[in-house]
């Protein structure tokens, strides 16, 4: 295993900062209306553009590769906290039932509110105070028994979850037609539905949690050792564990509820980035940010584009695209790890 | 535009395939002629077309009166409402929930479920002779089921206008009400002519019918919206996809820039204020933004003149608007 040193730091993230910005021009430049990179580049450096083009540019590629940006950093980041809290790799941003309560929230909204004059709008807001509601209630339960275990944090988030699906289901199956539509792509996760207002939520909340678990992260490092052990070497378990816990699920709702559950992200890319640069928390959540941020602006354009003026759900080219990319890098670390 | 012309590519070959007055293929066709001569043609062929359709229908069963003691479960709302307007409600022993929630003529009638959940045994109690359905794959094995048991089942498709016209005189053939099923059929036909014609005269229009905003689904070619746009003298922008209900991006929308805009969603947010942050699409621009009530295009069923009426007065109506503020429009 490689020393983190700061140079090590600083070229990874730079690479990872090359990749993010190289995906955002690919996120600007595909489409499916065939705009040059010349038209496109022109109407960029002219905010107050008029036309098609700009239309098309600054009001629905820019915004949504923004979001797809921050949403993918958003899971990412919460992905690699979950599994260092949880120590379990299976973890996922979705595994302690935040996302079930903001879908509920969500998809409440969706079933149920056009009968009370709530539009798609309400949706956003609806499903974050799903996420804040079912965030209360893990603080509650961790909160109330410090030495509560990981497990028992785990089977409130599995139990919850599955509370939520029956939920979503009920509902999905009360629903119309076009609303049960709607929630399928809901809950396969899209950001075709976007509004430039929410990005800057989302990106508040990526700082936020960026901000609160960046300072922890070698106290995370050590609570690979097991709990006790780390409490022994000064770790103050219950305070990193509120702080991953609040941080992360503000960070997923806030994902959630602009984008659906994007599968996949959260689960794949800190295990990917492991397998590449190693387990220090240090450099593995800025990199996850910037990791998860590329890789969904890149499944987001391969979304917009596959088709040719269709919208397929992002959720869709997340797993099947970074499915077996995974899975050929797993092998290749094996084999070289063997070797 | 550069990339205007790109968004909108030459038809597909399949397209040619279908019925030829639909769609107004004939403006695809590099010919000469003056448009509106072209135009006149296409209707008179989709009249001829229509003329063989009418007689095509059995004689023999035509004579019969409505069976009174026949027992019938629709299991989809456009059907519910065929047989109402064939005045065969009596017929009714049972329908779906959407139709029972809509239909206030049937309301009373026992439900049987709706598109995904149809209950067996609930259609099965009412012990019905026959049940009408829509070609649905979610009903796919509801159907055998329904068959194995020995009950009747028609499947009755009503997504292109040709069907829905063909599935309301099959209907009416099978209830003995057909010549009720002709008069009605013959009604809608006459109007569509009659529609076509006085469009003839107007400049056509680009145009999108959009049935939901977000996620954004539209008209596509396969429907017989997209059909009755066509009557009503607009080309659907989106009639390059040959499903029925496309579902498109935003961008496609904007780049294909179309010159009105019907919005039939739902949403509590008014159609017009909805749109006007595209101000680059033409329909925006120029004030052609039209709302149209839901119920006029998820049901496809016994009364499309009439929707189509009403369809061509909400797009008059942001024409006289328009056309007072922009000055006469140049095509």
């Amino acid at each position: 295993m490689k020393i983190l040193t700061p140079m090590r730091v600083l070229s990874s993230l730079s690479a990872l900062g090359a990749i993010l910005l190289g995906a955002l021009v690919v996120g600007l430049t595909a489409g499916p209306s065939g705009l040059g990179v010349g038209e496109i580049f022109s109407v960029l450096g002219d905010r107050d553009a008029v036309g098609p083009a700009a239309d098309i540019v600054l009001r629905v590629r820019l915004p949504r590769v923004l979001l797809g940006a921050l949403v993918g950093a958003c899971l990412a980041v919460s992905g690699v906290l979950f599994q260092a809290m949880l120590r379990n790799p299976l973890a996922d941003p979705y595994v302690l039932g935040v996302s079930g309560g903001a879908a509920l929230g969500g998809i409440l909204v969706l079933s149920l509110g056009s009968a009370v004059g709530l539009g798609y709008e309400a949706v956003p807001p609806a499903a974050f105070a799903g996420c804040l509601l079912t965030t209360a209630i893990l603080y509650a339960i961790a909160g109330a028994n410090a030495r509560a275990s990981t497990t028992s944090l785990l089977l409130t988030g599995v139990v919850f979850n599955a509370f939520a699906s029956a939920a979503i289901v009920f509902l999905a199956s009360m629903a119309g037609l076009t609303e049960s539509a709607s929630i399928f792509l809901w809950l396969i996760g899209s950001l075709s539905s976007i509004r430039v207002e929410v990005s800057g939520w989302v990106a508040a909340f990526l700082v936020l949690g960026l901000g609160s678990t960046i300072p922890l992260a070698r106290s995370l490092n050590l609570s690979a050792l097991g709990g006790e052990s780390a409490e022994q070497l000064g770790v103050d378990i219950d305070r990193q564990r509120r702080i991953v816990l609040i941080a992360s699920s503000l960070m997923v709702g806030a994902a959630v509820s602009v984008a659906g559950l994007i599968g996949f992200v959260g689960l794949m890319i800190p295990h990917l980035l492991r397998l590449i640069f190693g387990p220090d928390h240090r450099l593995l959540i800025p990199a996850s940010a910037l990791g998860g941020a590329a890789f969904l602006v890149i499944c987001d354009a391969i979304a917009r584009t596959i088709l040719d003026g269709r919208e397929l759900p992002v959720g869709a080219i997340t797993a099947l695209a970074g499915g077996p990319l995974f899975l050929w890098l797993l092998r290749r670390y094996h084999q070289r790890v063997l070797s | 535009m550069k990339f205007r012309g790109s968004a909108v590519p030459p038809p597909a070959p399949h397209r040619l395939q279908r019925s030829p007055w639909r769609s107004g293929v004939g403006r695809n066709i590099n010919c000469p002629m003056n448009r509106s001569t072209r135009r006149l043609l296409e209707i008179a062929l989709l009249a001829a077309c229509w003329a063989g359709v009418s007689a095509g229908s059995d004689p023999a069963v035509s004579s019969a009166p409505a069976t009174r003691n026949l027992r019938v479960v629709s299991m989809n709302p456009s059907l519910t409402r065929m047989l109402i307007a064939l005045d065969a409600q009596h017929v009714l022993v049972g329908v779906d929930e959407y139709s029972a929630d809509h239909e206030p003529a049937v309301a009373a009638l026992p439900r049987v479920g709706g598109l995904f959940n149809p209950s067996l045994e609930a259609v099965v109690a009412l012990e019905p002779d026959l049940v009408v359905v829509v070609p649905s794959v979610q009903q796919r094995d509801f159907r055998t089921r329904l068959r194995e048991l020995g009950v009747e089942v028609i499947e009755l498709a009503s997504v292109t206008l040709d069907q829905i016209l063909e599935s309301m005189q099959t209907l009416g053939d099978r209830i003995g009400r057909s010549e009720a099923a002709r008069e009605r059929v013959a009604a809608i036909q006459s109007t569509w002519i009659d529609v076509a014609r006085e469009a003839s005269l107007r400049p056509r229009r680009s145009a999108v019918l959009v049935l939901q905003r977000d996620p954004l689904y539209l008209v596509g070619g396969g429907s017989y919206l997209s059909a009755m746009l066509d009557a009503a003298g607009l080309d659907n922008a989106a009639v390059e996809y040959s499903e029925a209900y496309p579902r498109v991006s935003l961008e496609w929308l904007i780049a294909a820039g179309p010159q009105l805009i019907i919005d039939s969603s739902d949403d509590p947010v008014p159609a017009i204020e909805h749109w006007s942050r595209w101000t680059s699409i033409p329909a925006v621009a120029e004030g052609r933004v039209v709302a149209v009530p839901q119920g006029l295009v998820t049901l496809p069923g016994p009364y499309l003149d009439r929707s189509l009426r009403t369809m061509v007065a909400a797009i008059r109506s942001v024409d006289q608007d328009s056309g007072a503020s922009q000055g006469a429009e140049s095509h």
